[in-house]
């Protein structure tokens, strides 16, 4: 293919890995149902997948598991690459707290080892 | 598989009344068809017969077709000879073996002749129906890549070229040849209403000429011939591209004059560029002394040669290859493909050997060490232009060799072979074994990343081809289509060897490109059986969706997958930069980028043009059979379409 700008910009496009980093507090909890609705609304799923289980090259996996608050918010407030950046203005730090319950709510899928297709 | 021609009764009717028609067999390079119809056919043919060992002369007789049609044409003229049918004796002394088209009556005398002498004697050069130029070209392109060779595709020099010019500019991007005739009213005295002259350009080709490698405009039957070799020798010698002649309709439809005995030049033998010497030495020094070389390559591997002979370069050092998917360069599941570790192995590489990479500095940029060399063998440095910037951006290398990097591999295998001593031999080994288990964990995390929402509703594109593969993998598969939106999945998890199993994507990412692009394709893998496959988006589709009809019509086996996301799901995420940068909110940025309310039936669109369809498929549990029951009818010669509803990327 012509260019690999997709591989370059998803390298600084990553919003959330997941995982839980040390010594990080507990994080406030929100509302997962207004979280799904906005995950929705402003469009997340689109590169993120609807339970954010990823979009490969498009968005990293969100869920299961997803990074603390403040990470999240973090990654939100100060995005690079084709992750755009939410000013409080247009995503609020409640609504990025929805978001993260929402993401927490999103229960472990199957693993590979349990799936035929995926070790042929 | 057995090629299977459609056969109307309309063309059995045509067939039978011009059975007499007969020509010698076009016997290989420069050989001339000599075609006879006449009333007394059967004489003529053997008397034609016998003078049709003369290698270089061409003599055509075409008698009325009153007697054939029962009517007399209105002006009562009728002729003994046409240019247009040369034409195609040129073409098919080419080895071009098919000419996509819609109807223009710019170029009406070719579609007769096509039709009536090219698809009627041997060897065949037979006429694909298609809906659209763009269509047409993207035929043409998709079939180059299998067959290596063009195909033709005729147009209007207006309205048909600016309808067809985003696909040449595809072409001339993905760096593939495409043999373009657009037909020309040059005579303004000829011209006849309004349509004529809106229809009339004096320089057609001038719209392509910066994404074309040639064009010309002859004007004689003998200028057709020389220009039409010389097309094909400039689109055939790396780096390939796409070419254009505007043909004159009086040279297409006037009888041949007098005792003229146009020459068909003979077939040109294309060598491709082979790097200077010393740069190649040098470059094998590089890479036998490196501690971490990597090669990458994009367009490299142009025939299944290049392939086989980049895994014995990759294995001579146990180097690890990263594909950036331009054609299939190496196979999937070599321990060597380290394709999904690139930026690890970019960051940590002393040596970057780029293979006709468009876009070095894509790869490298400022991503490599201090100290860490580039060389390119890439033959897009021997011929580009200015306009339009295809090129990417400059990227200074320590060796740049201006050669085809397929056609310089061996004498760069053979000066690493010279190169490699003991010592280094067994540093090679373990490096290998190292690349190797690294190989294997990535497969590994690949399997797992696919895991993720596998029950999902939408379906997830892992799912989509997990579940594919599933039903093809015991088959001849070949995938026709680009996977960079579907995540590049197939090359995670599918086994690949073959360099017919990819062909890369669009080249200059022009939507529209992959059906027409599949339908070429799987045309050029019917003769050898092959089960083509591909995946394409549903905006993609929706530009070009008669290409199904083409394959419904021509009985072209492809089983088309719709990767369904409802959207252009690209721009979203840039739509919703402009409007959080602008502090407007986000909720809106769906508008003009989803597909929905209504729905797209690409189910019902399919069958609509006679091409067995399922779907919309949502249950994820559901797809398995579904893609089985497709495969079935694929496997019985016919087009199939799934429609799957997905998940964006």
């Amino acid at each position: 293919m012509a260019t690999n700008a997709f591989g370059t910009v998803v390298a600084l496009a990553c919003l959330v890995v997941t995982g839980t980093a040390v010594g990080e507090t507990p994080s406030p909890a929100g509302d997962p149902a207004n979280g799904k609705r906005v995950f929705f609304a402003d469009g997340c799923f689109y590169c993120h997948g609807t339970t954010g289980a990823g979009g490969g090259n498009a968005g990293p996996r969100l869920a299961p598991n997803p990074l603390p608050l403040e990470g999240v918010k973090a990654k939100v407030r100060t995005a690079s690459g084709r992750m755009p950046v939410y000013s409080p203005a247009v995503l609020q730090d409640s609504e990025i707290a929805d978001i993260v319950a929402y993401l927490r709510s999103i229960p472990a899928g199957k693993q590979a080892k349990d799936i035929p297709l995926l070790n042929r | 598989m057995a090629r299977r021609m459609k056969q109307t009764s309309e063309d059995r009717a045509s067939v039978d009344r011009r059975k007499f028609l007969k020509a010698a067999t076009l016997a290989g390079t420069g050989a001339v068809a000599q075609a006879v119809a006449s009333a007394d056919a059967a004489a003529a043919a053997t008397k034609n017969a016998a003078t049709a060992s003369s290698p270089e002369r061409h003599t055509v007789q075409v008698v009325s077709r009153e007697g054939e049609q029962g009517t007399p044409r209105p002006d009562g003229t009728t002729q003994t000879s046409c240019g247009s049918d040369f034409m195609v004796d040129v073409m098919r002394g080419l080895g071009i073996e098919y000419v996509a088209a819609i109807p223009g009556n710019t170029f009406k005398g070719l579609h007769e002749s096509v039709i009536n002498y090219g698809m009627t004697t041997s060897p065949s050069l037979e006429l694909l129906s298609c809906m659209h130029e763009e269509i047409s070209v993207a035929i043409s392109h998709g079939y180059a890549k299998i067959a290596g060779k063009p195909m033709a595709c005729m147009m209007h020099s207006t309205v048909g070229l600016q309808h067809g010019a985003m696909a040449i500019y595809n072409a001339w991007a993905d760096r593939v040849p495409v043999f373009a005739i657009v037909g020309a009213q040059l005579d303004a005295a000829k011209r006849g209403g309004y349509v004529d002259w809106a229809h009339s350009v004096f320089d057609g080709p001038a719209l392509v000429r910066d994404f074309t490698k040639w064009d010309d405009t002859p004007i004689s039957l003998r200028h057709f011939a020389e220009s039409a070799s010389r097309a094909y020798k400039f689109s055939m010698t790396p780096p390939y591209g796409p070419t254009v002649l505007a043909v004159d309709q009086e040279l297409q439809e006037d009888a041949i004059k007098g005792n003229e005995t146009p020459v068909i030049p003979h077939m040109p033998q294309v060598a491709p560029p082979r790097g200077d010497d010393g740069a190649v030495n040098e470059t094998a020094r590089l890479l036998v002394a490196a501690e971490r070389p990597l090669i990458v390559a994009d367009r490299a591997a142009r025939t299944p040669e290049g392939l086989r002979l980049l895994v014995e370069l990759a294995e001579e050092l146990q180097a690890p290859v990263v594909d950036i998917y331009g054609r299939m360069n190496f196979p999937w599941r070599h321990p060597l493909n380290q394709t999904r570790r690139q930026a690890v192995l970019v960051g940590n590489a002393d040596v970057v050997l780029g293979l006709e990479l468009t876009d070095f500095w894509g790869v490298t940029g400022n991503k490599l060490a201090s100290g860490a060399r580039r060389i390119s063998i890439s033959a897009g440095d021997l011929y580009m232009k200015s306009n339009y910037q295809d090129f990417d951006r400059f990227t200074p290398v320590d060796i740049a060799i201006a050669a085809d990097a397929e056609a310089t591999l061996p004498a760069l295998i053979e000066a690493v072979r010279k190169l490699v001593t003991s010592r280094r031999r067994s540093a090679f080994r373990a490096r290998g074994e190292q690349l190797a288990k690294e190989h294997q964990e990535t497969l590994e995390q690949s399997r797992a990343a696919a895991a993720a929402g596998w029950d999902l509703q939408p379906i997830t594109t892992a799912r989509l081809c997990a579940e594919l593969y599933e039903q093809i993998r015991h088959e001849d598969w070949a995938l026709c289509n680009g996977t960079i939106f579907q995540n590049n999945w197939p090359q995670q998890l599918w086994t690949a060897n073959h360099h017919y199993q990819y062909i890369g994507d669009a080249g200059a990412y022009g939507l529209g490109y992959l059906p027409g692009a599949s339908v070429g394709a799987a045309l050029a893998h019917r003769k050898h059986g092959r089960l083509a496959v591909a995946i394409g988006g549903d905006g993609d589709l929706m530009f070009t969706p008669g290409a199904l009809w083409t394959a419904a019509h021509h009985r072209i086996p492809l089983l088309y997958v719709v990767h369904n996301n409802r959207a252009y799901h690209q721009e979203v995420m840039y739509v919703q930069m402009m409007a959080a940068k602008r502090q407007r909110g986000i909720t809106r940025a769906h508008i003009g980028n989803t597909i929905t309310d209504p729905n797209v039936d690409f189910a019902k669109l399919a069958a609509s043009m006679g091409v067995y369809s399922e779907g919309p498929i949502t249950d994820p549990n559901d797809l398995g059979a579904a893609l089985q029951r497709a495969v079935a009818i694929v496997k019985r010669g016919e087009p199939a379409l799934v429609d799957v509803v997905s998940q964006g990327r």
